[in-house]
């Protein structure tokens, strides 16, 4: 009797926080609303008020929400975004002076990643001179490379400056990143045209079922080797169209790895806007399918239903 | 690719993973006794699934001798390997010690020895099941400047390749034929799942001979060393890991070392192709766990933004592009009173994190905290296995005419400083030939002095440290934030000197 009471109870609660926490997003967007009315500064600075503390609480409250929507509409806008930063480090160059330049990476209406370059100016005899401080951009992006083309450095026995091109870096530096997200939504979307699983990301669940060894890649073994794991049937044999059994990708999908299940592997390589340039397929006793390599060429959007297509 | 890789076998001469082991070699007994009851049996049901089979011969019934009698055996040999499977299954099911898997494996089911790939694979077992086992060395595999492909490697275009492609199989082949006239070995690549890296265990066998019984004698002369070194390749990242010298927390020899050093040459050849040669460069960074070599030479994004930067690189500073809410989050807080410290809070992290806003009496602890915050950002926090355990710095500023400021806070930043011995091995901090020149030309005097700070999260606590106020977390220098991201540096002008290194590594 005691515990279904209590069990009562704990559920109302429950159900009481839930309310609360719905309730509460609907005042954040409600106060977001109005606080993005338009001229509302104004209109609070002329109405008359008992307590000027309030309206001038409110008057901030109003600013902060208007800045806040000013930047979003820039970021959203314009995808490439400069801020300043001011570096803690007492012993900082330049005073600690930063600029920060912010990329936003959509995909599918979807703002998916956000990366910072930040940059100073190291060189006292080089005002302008802006190097490459911190970033978060992946390694498989070549920022390196497009920082020694468009910000090169001043050398210690030259006089004159090289000439920068901030805009470009980044216009460049922007493209490299997009091409890079749009390839491996490509890549995720030829998953599933293949009916397969989305790929493994760090789950935990996974790590706890799944032996944390993958594949051993250097162990050329028995005939059986395609029959794999147990718990996929056998495929070999059966009459029937070939099915893929795996596609994947490296780190910065520049290269494509097909599996069917007849032990047929083929490999191909994409370029950086999303063309599948060539590809070799071989089966399993290592001859080549040509006509399957023909047909893998083309935008990697499409590559599965090439290579299906029979 | 199979058939190519075994006729190519032969030739090379690896050593093949079916080479067996007996069961009371040194490096199968100190491996398999390390490990734990979970893991043994996970490891058997591998061992016996239909792909490795081949490597891993248990002693089945048929295998049985008639003549000999074998009344004195503990274990009866299974008939099959599904009824193999079926009590490594039962012995999973219910609980027990670990020493009688091990007995059961070494004396029952593999009693005719343990093979090589057995005895890797329990090895990376252990390791993964202990991330912290081995010390790992970051390096980076450059490609060497040549003056007529250098502004072609600087080049970006529309199908250009800045990172060293890794072929497993390629790989193997070249390696193995850089290493086979030295010495003979056993390699196993392997992908490991749950994290993205490629791992490599050698196994060094200093013999002239690949056979099974020259594999299986133990030099009785030669020195207790470890046998095995492991490579780790993060995926879509210029970075090698490589395993300290150490097997598992022991020391290793000079002999093994050298052999070591060879395998260690061999992997960036492995890696060339004709004109396009690597070459392995340090990047001053040493750690033990694999988690820290991910966040500070991975793939992702917090390489170059560590310290007080890693705001940038997890989202709490960059908010969506469409986030328009500047009032306070429903889950974050619970009651409305709080609402304006949070906001005033966020401010502060974004950009400006040394100015903090303190309003009216804000207690002391509170300010060293928000201190803390803007300095550290979401790093250096325990328990988030990202720890360093080791952090050394040479000071290379010329000694002061008068004692100022800075020097005394330094003292005071010294939680443990230890005494080096300078009669040791060369360190990486010693001064080069070139910086005591630059040093003598500018005629100024700088000691030798060199600060190490060691624990288990050494970054940790120094945030700590500053929580307390022991070390005044606005006037620290930003190395001790550890956003230079490395382990051994030299400091000049209260910053690490980053002479000729890469943007952000």
């Amino acid at each position: 009797m005691a515990t279904m009471e209590m069990e009562d109870i704990d559920n109302q609660i429950r159900d009481l926080r839930t309310r609360i926490s719905h309730l509460q997003a609907h005042r954040a967007n409600l106060t977001t609303a109005l606080l993005s009315a338009p001229h509302l500064p104004t209109r609070l600075q002329q109405r008359p008020v008992s307590k000027p503390i309030h309206a001038k609480k409110a008057l901030k409250a109003v600013q902060k929400q208007q800045a806040r929507n000013v930047k979003n509409i820039y970021r959203a806008c314009a995808g490439v975004t400069a801020y300043k930063v001011k570096d803690p480090d007492p012993n900082a160059v330049d005073g600690g002076n930063i600029l920060g330049v912010r990329i936003e990476v959509e995909i599918d209406g979807h703002f998916v990643e956000t990366y910072h370059v930040l940059l100073h100016r190291p060189n006292p005899k080089n005002k302008i001179g802006l190097k490459v401080h911190k970033h978060t951009i992946p390694t498989c992006i070549p920022l390196l490379q497009l920082a020694k083309t468009h910000l090169p450095q001043m050398t210690r026995d030259s006089s004159t400056m090289p000439e920068q091109n901030i805009t470009k870096f980044a216009q460049k530096l922007r493209k490299e990143l997009v091409s890079w997200h749009l390839r491996r939504t490509a890549i995720g979307q030829l998953r599933v045209e293949a009916g397969l699983p989305a790929p493994v990301s760090n789950k935990e669940e996974e790590t706890k079922t799944a032996p944390a060894m993958g594949k051993v890649l250097n162990a050329f073994i028995s005939d059986d080797e395609d029959e794999s794991d147990e718990d996929e049937p056998r495929r070999r044999g059966r009459a029937g169209p070939n099915k893929i059994v795996d596609i994947e990708a490296d780190e910065s999908v520049r290269e494509i790895t097909v599996t069917w299940s007849n032990g047929r592997a083929g490999r191909m390589v994409v370029t950086k806007d999303g063309e599948v340039e060539r590809g070799v397929v071989r089966t399993v006793d290592g001859t080549r399918v040509t006509e399957m390599e023909r047909k893998a060429v083309g935008r990697i959007e499409g590559l599965v239903a090439r290579l299906m297509g029979n | 690719m199979a058939p190519q890789a075994k006729l190519s076998v032969p030739t090379i001469g690896n050593l093949p993973h079916a080479h067996r082991l007996p069961v009371t070699h040194r490096e199968v007994v100190r491996t398999f006794s390390k490990l734990s009851r979970q893991s043994l049996l996970s490891l058997a049901q591998q061992w016996l699934s239909r792909k490795t089979r081949d490597f891993c011969r248990p002693y089945l019934y048929a295998d049985q001798d008639p003549d000999l009698g074998d009344d004195d055996a503990q274990f009866d040999p299974a008939h099959s390997y599904e009824e193999l499977q079926e009590i490594y299954k039962e012995l999973g099911l219910r609980k027990g010690g670990r020493k009688e898997v091990v007995d059961r494996m070494l004396e029952g089911d593999w009693r005719n020895g343990i093979s090589m790939y057995q005895l890797a694979t329990a090895e990376i077992q252990y390791l993964l099941d202990h991330p912290g086992a081995l010390r790992w060395n970051a390096k980076r595999l450059a490609k060497i400047q040549h003056s007529k492909t250098r502004v072609k490697d600087m080049e970006v275009t529309n199908d250009s390749e800045h990172l060293p492609r890794f072929q497993a199989q390629t790989f193997m082949a070249n390696l193995a034929r850089e290493l086979s006239p030295l010495m003979k070995g056993h390699y196993l690549i392997i992908r490991i799942k749950t994290m993205p890296l490629t791992l490599l265990r050698v196994y060094i066998h200093d013999s002239p001979y690949g056979t099974e019984s020259s594999v299986a004698t133990t030099d009785t002369h030669a020195p207790d060393g470890a046998k095995s070194v492991f490579f780790v390749w993060p995926d879509g990242s210029p970075f090698v890991y490589v395993s300290v010298a150490t097997h598992m927390g022991q020391v290793v020899g000079e002999e093994a070392r050298h052999l070591r050093d060879i395998v260690l040459h061999a992997i960036p050849k492995a890696f060339s192709r004709p004109s396009s040669r690597y070459e392995l460069q340090n990047t001053n960074f040493t750690a033990r766990t694999l988690q820290a070599l991910l966040t500070f030479r991975g793939p992702g994004k917090s390489n170059a933004a560590a310290g007080g930067w890693s705001i940038f690189a997890d989202n709490s500073f960059s908010q969506n592009a469409l986030d328009f809410l500047t009032a306070p989050r429903p889950v974050e807080t619970g009651n409305g009173a709080s609402k304006e410290e949070p906001s005033s809070e966020n401010k502060a992290g974004k950009g400006h994190p040394k100015r903090i806003l303190v309003q009216g009496e804000t207690p002391e602890v509170k300010r060293r905290k928000e201190i803390a915050e803007g300095r550290f950002g979401t790093s250096a926090k325990e328990n988030d296995g990202q720890g360093i355990e080791r952090f050394e710095v040479r000071i290379d500023d010329p000694f002061p005419a008068i004692f100022n400021n800075g020097v005394r806070q330094e003292d005071a930043a010294l939680a443990q400083p230890s005494k080096r011995g300078r009669k040791g091995r060369p360190s990486l901090l010693d001064r080069s030939l070139e910086e005591i020149a630059e040093s003598q030309r500018d005629d100024t005097w700088a000691p030798d002095v060199r600060v190490t700070f060691q624990g288990s999260h050494v970054f940790a606590g120094i945030r700590q440290l500053v929580e307390q106020g022991v070390i005044d977390g606005e006037k620290m220098p930003g190395w001790m934030t550890g956003e230079a991201a490395v382990t051994v540096g030299a400091v000049k002008h209260g910053r690490i000197r980053t002479k000729g290194s890469v943007p952000g590594v």
